[in-house]
């Protein structure tokens, strides 16, 4: 029968009015019991759930819901009977016979447990879900031994040796069995390959005395899966250089395949900065970088030479770079990024003229700053080596707060004191990064009660100590000192060479420049030079005499603004708050 | 008078005058020292530490209750003046003319001056291997440098706690539920080693489960109370410990404690009369839930039940006529951030009226520090983990407490850690 239009717009009416009501009728105690329930009132909520559930026996969302409501009032094996009703109703329904599995856990009934997941294996009998659900619910009650009937029962009936390997796999790793879990853990990987990154986290645990035997096992394997595993787990457990090894060994040809491997063992390394793992790191980037297309491949050149930088393998960073520093094919950012990264890598190898050629060239593609920057950056080069001639004329009449700091250290090193202060003074404290500038104050602190204007062995000796000779310098302060009065800056002299000689874990001699530093106790070293010694004594146990010397500190120089310092020290070595 | 030896005497006056003469205890015309407790004090923490030890030194002390903020009167002697140096205490020399004003002063006001005689000899209850920067009272005592003696189980059902005049109580579930964490965190290597000696503990003193031997410690612990001992309790222990005594044969622990799940009607047989501080409350009946009762107001393991920090106020009480109180709640703020614990309130519905509420929020349907007594002694209880970590959670790092030396939820704690040394007087209410 055709319908008139205006017939067919009644019954479309009609219908939108009648469908949501049907619905909403059928929907009302489902909505209520919800409510209830988000409500916290559970008691109210099981019963309207019973209500649906008298109605649909086999509505698996009530059952849920009922099952979740139990839980809060400690009544979850009440489901029961309800359970029973809803499996007669709806015996194919996954998530009945879970909730069936459940109430029998609650109940304290294994062996009904095992009886409703044999019962629900019988209507799937190729579903690994009954004995997954079997096992979590012993596990449930920490029934490890329950679960581990449930797993290996499913495995005999499914007839495959994969079947819950993961399951199998996290059982063994909460019994600290190692070998068994990896074991599982292989042929699960196989089957579903995103459980790799579960089991690096799960096994990157593991001891130390139980590593050995794991990298022992997955050596016998022969796929690329393993091969994946083992190195991930080298660089996990410490060893990145011996994980860049395996992987190396065994990288596909597929380009996709090969760089998500590397990218892998990358992640696995991305919070260590040991010296090996940032080389790793740089080595897989740059094997990355070999398999991928330009422009992506530059950029990643640049972070594999940052990483070799960072490494301290300057030859590598510089082969990267000097690549694309020529290279007219990367993007702009990236080679102008590259050349200026060359020049500090060439700045920190010590190759001076080169990076002073590179800088020339580069000059008048970089903004002002950037190139003082640099600039700046070559001028410390050639003053850690010595040339104090060439990094004056370099910095020239460079008159940036960060030049006359540079311009401070050049007089400095050159035994002129006064030019030093009045250049630091003039530098002021914001120059430089924070560290920087901390230690210039602590430069100025140490010039300041030094009486001659002139003093080139002093100069000579700090100099030494930018160019890391430490255990020069550390004589080299010691022997000017001798020829100071202590309170002249005798003292403070001693005091530097004795933070000099802990450095170099010399303890005895440590010991003995700071007892001279201290030794006139009119000297405005004395107090530093007592606290830095009660650390030293602490560090070796000497806890008696650390308190005795810190109680001295403070009752004779109440005054210095060491002594909340020294407090808080004491506070430590007598245990009254933790050592941090 | 010479040039030079005018010069001389300045110097001495000068000397005398100066602080540092004052801190090494030069100021032999000073007889005393006043340790002042408002904001000129520089570490309020300390100061209870250098009282103590006058008193452990056999000397004797004053608390001036409400003058500038609860401050002490100690001895000017070398000892005393070496400590305070040595600890950061701000100290103030006083002379005889200088004592008499304040004493007019204290007679005058709501104010009053208890002398302190004894040096109490404290207990700290924990497990051997509890980790002495988990419990804010072990935190409070070894900073500052109060002697105390860690005791568990067994000293609780000897004769442990007869000699001690003070004993604390911090983490303990005494409803033997290892604060209901035993779902949550199964497996984690703390909760099972906490189960593990607990079990064995239970064991050994031949209780068949662990919440049957928690509620006898809770009930030798009351028993302390009543001969004479002053309690007090943090955390999760306050709530605990008046459970425990009240659940006198009802079942109120999970399955898991003791092996039969807890008793639907348990919270209709209580026996409060038992319990110290609370009455009437509802227990949680999940084992899931890591929540005891409707005691806690802030319920903070319950996520929908849960409610945010506020501040609570500490009262005012009659100095001379509560001197108990009064001491309890000496501080140089009126008003506190509060912090959380597993039982970080307690609600006001199930407050004993017996108990006295020495810090409340105002308008929140709960208290945060009460205070009663029991036979001969008393009890206090105080809300909360950490007054400094507010959001404590397991495994943060410990609060060191010389980044926190005016604390005044702190100074609470040590407040009662130095009120039993009070010599008692009788009261006029």
């Amino acid at each position: 029968m055709a319908l008139r239009p205006a017939s067919s717009l009644l019954w479309f009416t009609l219908l939108c009015w009648a469908i949501p009501a049907l619905a909403a009728a059928q929907q009302e105690p489902m909505s209520r019991a919800f409510d209830l329930e988000r409500r916290g009132e559970y008691a109210a909520a099981a019963a309207a759930y019973r209500s649906v559930l008298a109605a649909r026996p086999g509505d698996a969302a009530a059952l849920l819901g009922l099952e979740r409501v139990l839980l809060p009032l400690n009544r979850s094996a009440d489901i029961i009977p309800t359970v029973r009703s809803a499996l007669a109703a709806n015996p194919l329904s996954a998530p009945i016979h879970g909730v069936a599995l459940r109430a029998w856990a609650a109940a304290d009934q294994p062996d009904s447990m095992r009886a409703a997941a044999e019962r629900w294996a019988g209507v799937a009998p190729n579903d690994e879900a009954p004995y997954r659900e079997w096992g979590a619910a012993a596990l449930g009650r920490q029934d490890r031994a329950g679960a581990l009937e449930a797993y290996t029962r499913g495995r005999q009936k499914l007839g495959r040796t994969d079947a819950l390997a993961a399951e199998m796999a996290q059982l063994a790793t909460a019994e600290s069995d190692y070998l068994t879990a990896l074991r599982e853990w292989l042929p699960a990987i196989r089957k579903l390959p995103g459980y790799r990154v579960t089991v690096v986290a799960a096994l990157g645990q593991v001891p130390a005395n139980s590593q050995p035997e794991l990298l022992r096992m997955l050596g016998r394997e022969d796929d690329f899966i393993a091969r994946r595993l083992e190195a991930e787990l080298r660089a996990r457990w410490g060893d990145p250089l011996g994980g860049l090894r395996t992987l190396e060994a065994a990288l596909p040809v597929d380009r996709t395949a090969a760089v998500d491997a590397l990218s892998g063992l990358i992640d696995q390394l991305r919070g260590q900065r040991t010296q090996a793992a940032l080389l790793v790191q740089g080595r897989a980037l740059e094997a990355v970088a070999a398999r991928t297309p330009e422009p992506r491949a530059s950029r990643i050149r640049l972070q594999a030479a940052q990483a070799y930088s960072a490494a301290g393998d300057r030859e590598a960073a510089r082969r990267m770079l000097t690549g694309l520093a020529l290279d007219r094919s990367a993007p702009g950012a990236v080679s102008s990024d590259a050349a200026a990264t060359l020049v500090s890598v060439l700045v920190d190898e010590g190759k001076l003229e080169e990076a002073g050629r590179r800088l020339a060239d580069l000059a008048p593609s970089l903004a002002a700053d950037e190139y003082g920057e640099l600039r700046r950056r070559l001028v410390q080069g050639w003053i850690r080596s010595g040339e104090l001639s060439r990094a004056d004329s370099l910095l020239g009449a460079d008159s940036t707060v960060e030049g006359l700091a540079l311009a401070g250290r050049i007089r400095l090193y050159r035994g002129d004191l006064r030019g030093a202060v009045e250049r630091f003074q003039a530098a002021g404290p914001y120059a430089g990064d924070r560290a920087e500038a901390t230690r210039r104050t602590a430069l100025l602190a140490l010039l300041q009660p030094i009486e001659p204007d002139s003093l080139p062995a002093l100069g000579a000796a700090l100099l030494q100590l930018e160019r890391g000779d430490t255990a020069d310098a550390m004589r080299g302060l010691e022997g000017v000192a001798q020829t100071l009065e202590p309170t002249a800056g005798g003292a403070e002299l001693q005091l530097l060479a004795a933070k000099l000689a802990v450095a170099l874990r010399k303890p005895a001699e440590a010991e003995r420049l700071f007892r001279g530093a201290a030794a006139d106790q009119t000297a405005a070293a004395a107090p530093a030079a007592e606290l830095a010694l009660a650390q030293l004594l602490l560090d070796q146990q000497r806890q008696a005499e650390a308190v005795a010397l810190l109680e001295h500190m403070i009752l004779t120089f109440p005054e210095s603004a060491l002594v909340p310092q020294a407090r808080r020290v004491l506070d430590q070595a007598r245990g009254a708050v933790p050592r941090t | 008078m010479k040039r030079r030896e005018f010069v001389a005497r300045a110097c001495a006056g000068v000397a005398a005058l100066s602080p540092l003469g004052s801190r090494l205890g030069w100021a032999a015309s000073a007889p005393w020292l006043l340790v002042p407790m408002d904001d000129a004090q520089s570490d309020h923490l300390k100061a209870y530490g250098l009282t103590y030890r006058v008193l452990q030194r056999g000397d004797r002390a004053e608390w001036f209750l409400n003058y500038r903020s609860g401050s002490f009167l100690l001895p000017s002697d070398a000892a005393t003046a070496r400590d305070a140096a040595l600890a950061g205490v701000a100290t103030e020399p006083l002379n005889d003319g200088q004592l008499v004003q304040i004493r007019g002063q204290l007679q005058g006001g709501n104010m009053d001056a208890v002398p302190l005689e004894k040096a109490p000899k404290v207990a700290v209850y924990a497990p051997p291997n509890a980790p002495p920067w988990d419990d804010a009272v072990t935190m409070a005592l070894n900073y500052a440098g109060i002697k105390f003696e860690k005791i568990w189980d067994p000293e609780v059902m000897g004769s442990g706690l007869k000699s001690y005049d003070w004993l604390h109580l911090h983490h303990e579930d005494f409803t033997g539920q290892y604060s209901k964490f035993f779902l949550n965190y199964a497996g984690a290597p703390w909760l099972v080693e906490m189960v593990d000696r607990n079990r064995a503990m239970a064991r050994s003193l031949g209780f068949p489960t662990v919440p049957a031997e928690k509620r006898a410690v809770a009930v030798a612990i009351a028993r302390y109370v009543e001969r004479g001992g002053f309690l007090f309790a943090m955390c999760t222990a306050t709530e605990t410990l008046d459970l425990a005594l009240a659940a006198d044969g009802v079942d109120i622990a999970a399955s898991y404690a003791d092996g039969s799940p807890m008793a639907p009607d348990a919270s209709g047989r209580m026996r409060w009369d038992e319990a110290f501080a609370f009455h009437n409350a509802r227990l949680e009946l999940s084992p899931t839930t890591p929540v005891y009762s409707d005691i806690d107001g802030h319920q903070v393991n319950s996520p929908d039940r849960r409610q945010p920090l506020g501040s609570f106020t500490l009262f005012n009480f009659s100095a001379k006529i509560d001197p108990v109180a009064t001491m309890l709640v000496q501080n140089h703020r009126q008003v506190i951030p509060d912090f959380y614990g597993l039982t970080t309130s307690f609600t006001r519905k199930t407050l004993k009226p017996s108990a006295t509420v020495l810090g409340d929020e105002p308008g929140a349907p709960w208290v945060k520090y009460i205070h009663g007594e029991r036979g001969q002694g008393t009890w206090t209880y105080f809300g909360g983990h950490d007054p400094e970590d507010p959001q404590h959670q397991i495994g943060d790092v410990p609060t060191d407490l010389s980044l926190h030396p005016h604390s005044p939820g702190y100074r609470l704690i040590l407040n009662n850690v130095l009120f039993p040394a009070a010599k008692k007087k009788e009261l006029k209410t």
